[in-house]
């Protein structure tokens, strides 16, 4: 395998997979545009639109002002006049300069016109911490979204999800905020290749690890900290279960109530914060409809209630790690 | 302190008045126009009743002295050109191409029975009922739905008329914003946005010198709203909102502008908010603005303008365009005899239709929160 990998690669990085599912939809969907912060001329900041300008045009794929309110909002417009629209937030930390026109604008449309209007329009943009971005460059604010009604929440943990999800996410006549894990976006562990026109339905958890003793659900990169902690598990004689949700809203509880018939034991991670996030969610469904499958409370590893700080240090003191999931497991265990 | 125009003002203003927009309207449009504002007062007046009488519920926006605004910058519209009413604006909803006839079941604008159905929260209403006053709107009519949050569907104007160009189109948007609501962040982000592109949008400020409780100076350091536009660098103009003719010219001079390629704009028309800010603010508004302000606003009547001008013109030679005289009287001052029997009759079939349609089943409430998927459990 080269170093560098070209598109011709049989392998494929999460970045290239994105980019690879928004050319196709650009080729096949003559009324998808593309629109963000530098993503047309550079590419984005990231790379995931590089070459799309170049290949499909300025209508199709184009640069917006710094304004997160006026790209939701054309987005908004362009989708109520026959458009479909992937939206780029430069950084997914952003998007709070948009937040009205998203939480109030877009995802309330279908349903206060009754099903007249759709909104086909994609939010996507790279979120998560573990990098030192700091306070502002390493949010999770998935849960914002999950509180809003008319949006669907996805999280990729890996290339073919990350192409199978964008795909099925351009595809949806809904709203969908697609968060990307920017600390994946290049990581060559976990390249692996994908089908063209690879589709992934959105709702649908994945079993990453199979196990007996206990499950752990999580979802973008707190999936790999999730697996590791299994491995150390296994030397322990504990055989730990990983699904990772991939999908927020709409949630696939049954994968997860299925787990608990056979582990009894759940552990939730996620890299926000603790307080009303996503992990509390899922928790909260289990112990409403399936707490007699329960042998031990459920728990949640999040981030600490803090913003994210930026020495390394302070960084992963607030952030969830294998090593508290470890620990945490086996508490559970012998409860 | 005079404010000083842009040079692009003074050209458009200087223009003799022969070369007006204006001055191409027939007799008959200018009777249409005079029909039309006798139709948004009586709708608003009629609604006042109505709630006085304890038939409906939900807070009233008065357009009340404001409706050359709506009737002036509808006229000139295509039927395919699109516009985005706010909480003020509700006669916007069936004046919106009501030059291809008000019974023309094709026309580009709301029918008053859709209208009113909203009013009363009927199932009949373009949204079922499920949001408020003037938060409705049509796709197929080329109305943008509104929300609440004001100033908020600048941007989406924007992103529709940037899907319009995309697709070989030439229509227009009109927005309507209250001056207060140029303060919010999202009309700075949407205008500049729109003059980069130089997208059709063209933005109607009422200035009606009230934001609620507090007075155009405290929302807006310059004199005139419009010199906004200076800071994007397009074309801003200034209407009498008083007068009928004067809103149909600035927004004709503004279409024209924005049809032929050149831009956005902002035209912002002098008005005065002649009650409360809804109707449960009437008797505060008595107290916080000055009695002497609230004469001076509702003295420059829109109809009665109208009805000078269209004297002059020779236009009112008939018994029957003389014959009713709203101008100048509030909601419980006038009566049905003060308005054109048409314009009554009009309402009144919306107003039965309403009452004979059904409120929402409650089920609905948990309906449509997502479209159908085949790409989603
Ligand atoms: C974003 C937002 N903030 C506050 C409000 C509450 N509010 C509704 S109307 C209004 C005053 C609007 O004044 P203006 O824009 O001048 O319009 P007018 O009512 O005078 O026509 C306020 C503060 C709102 N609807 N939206
Ligand atoms: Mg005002």
């Amino acid at each position: 395998m080269s170093a560098s990998q070209t598109l011709e690669s049989p392998k494929k990085q999460y970045l290239n997979a994105l980019r690879d599912a928004i050319d196709e939809e650009l080729s096949l969907n003559p009324d998808l545009i593309c629109l963000g912060e530098d993503i047309g001329l550079l590419g984005g900041a990231f790379g995931v639109t590089e070459g799309l300008q170049a290949k499909y045009g300025t209508d199709r794929v184009f640069d917006m002002p710094i304004s997160e309110a006026a790209i939701i909002g054309t987005a908004v417009g362009a989708a109520l006049n026959g458009k479909t629209v992937m939206a780029e937030m430069q950084f997914i930390d952003f998007i709070s300069c948009g937040f009205d026109q998203i939480v109030n604008m877009l995802a309330t449309y279908h349903y206060r016109t009754a099903g007249e209007v759709s909104m086909p329009i994609v939010v996507r943009g790279p979120a998560g911490a573990y990098g030192g971005g700091a306070l502002y460059h390493s949010q999770m604010n998935e849960a914002w979204f999950c509180n809003a009604p008319g949006l669907k929440v996805v999280c990729p943990s890996t290339p073919a999800d990350a192409k199978g999800l964008l795909t099925a996410s351009l595809r949806d006549p809904n709203p969908v905020l697609f968060f990307e894990i920017k600390e994946l976006y290049r990581k060559r562990e976990i390249e692996e290749e994908i089908p063209s026109h690879h589709i992934v339905r959105l709702g649908e958890a994945a079993i990453r690890r199979f196990g007996s003793d206990i499950t752990l659900v999580s979802y973008g990169q707190n999936v790999y900290h999730c697996l590791q902690a299994a491995d150390e598990l296994v030397k322990e004689g504990i055989n730990a279960e990983v699904i990772d949700i991939r999908t927020l809203v709409p949630l696939d509880e049954d994968t997860i109530f299925a787990s608990l018939e056979k582990t009894n034991r759940l552990i939730v991670v996620n890299e926000a914060p603790m307080t009303c996030g996503f992990a509390g969610e899922i928790i909260a469904r289990v112990s409403e409809k399936a707490f007699h499958l329960l042998d031990a409370p459920p728990v949640r590893i999040t981030r600490l209630d803090t913003p994210v700080p930026w020495a390394k240090p302070l960084e992963l003191h607030v952030l969830p790690s294998v090593e508290k999931i470890v620990n945490l497991a086996k508490r559970l265990v012998a409860f | 302190m005079t404010a000083r125009k842009s040079s692009s003002q003074t050209t458009l203003e200087n223009q003799p008045s022969s070369s007006l927009p204006s001055s191409q309207l027939s007799r008959a449009d200018r009777l249409q126009i005079f029909n039309q504002l006798y139709l948004a007062r009586y709708f608003d007046i009629r609604l006042i009743k109505e709630k006085k009488r304890g038939r409906l519920r939900g807070t009233l926006y008065s357009s009340h002295n404001q409706e050359a605004i709506l009737v002036g910058s509808l006229f000139g519209l295509k039927p395919t050109d699109w516009i985005s009413p706010i909480h003020r604006d509700m006669p916007a909803f069936f004046l919106k191409d009501a030059r291809s006839g008000l019974e023309n079941p094709n026309r580009m604008g709301m029918s008053i029975e859709q209208v009113c159905c909203q009013v009363w929260g009927r199932v009949d209403s373009p949204g079922r009922a499920r949001d408020n006053w003037s938060h409705i709107g049509s796709k197929e009519k080329h109305i943008i739905h509104s929300t609440s949050m004001l100033a908020g569907t600048i941007p989406v104007a924007a992103g529709v008329m940037l899907a319009d160009r995309l697709n070989g189109g030439d229509a227009v948007c009109l927005t309507y914003n209250g001056e207060g609501s140029t303060a919010q962040g999202v009309f700075h982000e949407a205008v500049n946005f729109a003059a980069v592109r130089k997208l059709p949008v063209v933005t109607i400020i009422e200035n009606n010198q009230w934001a609620y409780g507090t007075p155009v100076s405290l929302e807006c350091p310059t004199e005139d709203v419009a010199r906004r536009a200076d800071g994007y660098g397009i074309l801003g103009l200034v209407a009498d909102g008083q007068d009928v003719f004067d809103v149909y010219d600035k927004v004709m001079m503004a279409v024209d502008h924005a049809r032929s390629g050149l831009g956005p704009s902002i035209v912002e028309c002098k008005t005065f908010r002649a009650y409360g800010h809804g109707d449960h603010d009437d008797d505060r508004a008595n107290k916080y603005r000055p009695n002497q302000e609230v004469m001076e606003g509702r003295s420059r009547d829109p109809i009665a303008i109208c009805r000078r001008k269209l004297a002059a013109l020779g236009d009112l030679d008939g018994a029957s365009e003389t014959a009713y005289w709203a101008e100048g009287k509030s909601a419980s001052e006038a009566t049905n005899d003060d308005f054109p029997p048409e314009v009554v009759e009009y309402l009144e079939r919306g107003i039965q239709f309403a009452l004979n349609s059904a409120v929402p089943d409650g089920n609905e409430g948990e309906q449509w929160v997502f479209a159908d998927s085949e790409v989603s459990r």
